[in-house]
């Protein structure tokens, strides 16, 4: 059990992982909504 | 400073969140997926001289002094297909430093190979930024076909064996997460370049060395980011609460790791490169011919024109369709990074054996199904075929990786992977040369165009019918393959005396 909670994250780096994933995520997002909006004509 | 960058230097400490880890590959392999969208300064470039229309070369010397005198010549405007060079320069150069620098790679850390990938990919963009203000497409191929090339094999390898040791439990998952953003990386890269040239754009420039200038910096900038986020998990490290697979599906783990060149020695390496190259060939050859594919099996149909052939349709009816084709493209792209993530992680559930079972399967019947589709007229068919068979050849890039750990360890997966990848670039030859052949010796005997992709399509069920049976003859590794306890105690590359002796 000790060891297992040696291997749990610290609380404290959550706000850090959600940063790095907005960082990364929102460019992708953005990429898909664009790429999805010229995909849209195919369906006029 | 190379000790800075070392793999020592960059162990996790207690309590690291190991979610930190895949948004700092994903840094890395959005940045270098823009290789896919470098189609995007074609156009452009093909006016770099003549600014609105192209500047024709006038005839000049053939055969070997043509070429010499083609990649220094300032007086007219490249050509498209010169341009596409670029293409191959990217994915057999992405193949061989993959397969030569892996082992450096696994050696050397993460850190310091995002770092190398960082200076090699965005000073290629300043490199053949350069090679567009003088003019010279040497210096393109040199900058981002060549350099560049060379820092996508090194970042497309760098995260993969960080990320499987991160998440012995969810291997597909954490690699599919950064080889989704490799499909991702032109869905960001080709708008955004749009941008810029059009920004940068003046009455003298088309505005592309400019633009190469400012996205060689942003992706410098994100790629060492990511190189500097990645953190190795400490030796023996496993989640709190792990549970590995059992039963079948725990038969197709090892529990041992194979010496990199120790692994090319098994069949059960060669019979993966056969399984990644004949899904990605038939991948890469749909891919191909996705947009001319629905314009001429369809034709007017997608305009309300049912019964028109492509070739007796008005030139504004042909620039429409041409627009349908570029969306059908737009959307299989999607579809491809969907696949990537989504089949990557499934195979978590499944396995990876039975995974690519029913990419090869399910792929085989899709494949064959196309020609039918087109002879009912049904667009939607078509479309929903392909959309899935695009799913699946994202989903093949992405859980080849976790399937190397589960065949050989993760001691020295990536590496492996590096040398697999070779099987990527021998798929971007054959897949395209195929397609086009086969097309073309099919209107050569008269066949009419809609129907010219059809024997193609069932060549294509036939690669993914080989793989079949090279993902069905794939077996355990044999225990003598594995590296004995003494050498996996060593940090740096073990001799070859290292195997365990049966």
């Amino acid at each position: 059990m000790a060891d297992d909670e040696m291997r749990e994250p610290k609380p404290g780096q959550w706000p850090l992982v959600i940063l790095a994933w907005i960082l990364v995520g929102v460019p992708l997002l953005w990429g898909v909504y664009t790429t999805l909006t010229k995909a849209a004509l195919l369906f006029k | 400073m190379a000790a800075f960058l070392s793999r020592e230097r960059i162990v996790a400490q207690p309590g690291f969140n190991r979610w930190l880890v895949p948004p700092a590959a994903l840094a890395i392999h959005l940045s270098i997926g823009m290789a896919y969208g470098f189609s995007v300064f074609w156009l452009p470039l093909s006016k770099a001289i003549g600014i609105t229309q192209p500047v024709p070369c006038p005839s000049g010397p053939t055969g070997l002094r043509g070429f010499f005198h083609l990649l220094v010549q300032t007086e007219c405007d490249w050509k498209i297909s010169t341009l596409g060079w670029m293409f191959t320069l990217f994915f057999v150069f992405l193949g061989s430093s993959a397969a030569v620098f892996g082992r450096w790679v696994e050696q050397g850390g993460p850190r310091k190979a995002g770092v190398a990938a960082a200076f090699c990919w965005s000073g290629g963009f300043l490199i053949s930024a350069l090679g567009v203000h003088l003019h010279q497409i040497w210096l393109m191929w040199l900058g981002s076909g060549i350099i560049g090339g060379i820092g996508l094999g090194l970042g497309y390898i760098s995260p993969v064996s960080t990320l499987i040791k991160w998440f012995p439990d969810r291997r597909g998952m954490a690699t599919g997460m950064a080889i989704m953003g490799f499909g991702g990386g032109a869905m960001i890269g080709s708008p955004l370049a749009d941008i810029l040239m059009k920004h940068y754009a003046t009455p003298t420039s088309v505005g592309v060395w400019e633009t190469f200038v400012t996205m060689g910096l942003i992706y410098f900038v994100a790629m060492m980011l990511g190189a500097f986020g990645y953190r190795v998990p400490p030796e023996g490290w496993r989640p709190a609460g792990l549970t590995m697979p059992t039963g079948e599906r725990r038969a197709m783990i090892t529990t041992g790791n194979v010496y990199v060149s120790e692994a090319v020695k098994t069949p059960q390496f060669w019979f993966l490169w056969w399984v990644l190259c004949l899904n990605v060939s038939a991948g890469i050859g749909v891919i191909g011919m996705a947009s001319p594919m629905i314009q001429e099996v369809f034709g007017g149909r997608l305009i309300d024109l049912p019964g028109v052939a492509l070739k007796d349709l008005a030139e504004s009816q042909k620039a429409q369709l041409a627009t349908i084709g570029a969306a059908f493209a737009a959307l299989l792209s999607v579809f491809n990074i969907a696949g990537r993530i989504s089949w990557a992680s499934f195979s978590d559930y499944i396995g990876r054996k039975r995974t690519y079972f029913v990419f090869f399967a399910l792929g085989t019947l899709l494949y064959a199904l196309v020609p039918l589709a087109g002879r009912l007229g049904s667009v939607l068919l078509f479309v929903g075929l392909f959309c899935v068979i695009l799913t699946m050849y994202g989903g093949g890039f992405a859980t080849i990786p976790a399937y190397l750990a589960d065949m050989f360890g993760t001691r020295f997966v990536g590496a492996i992977h590096g040398r697999l990848l070779t099987a990527w670039s021998a798929a971007g030859i054959l897949g395209p040369v195929l397609v086009n052949y086969i097309r073309e010796f099919q209107l050569d005997r008269g066949v009419p165009n809609a129907q010219a992709y059809n024997v193609t399509m069932y060549v294509l069920a036939g690669l993914l019918v080989i793989g079949f049976f090279c993902n069905l003859a794939v077996r355990p590794v044999s225990e003598h393959h594995y590296m004995s306890e003494e050498a996996l105690k060593q940090p740096v590359r073990p001799s070859a005396a290292a195997v365990r002796t049966p």
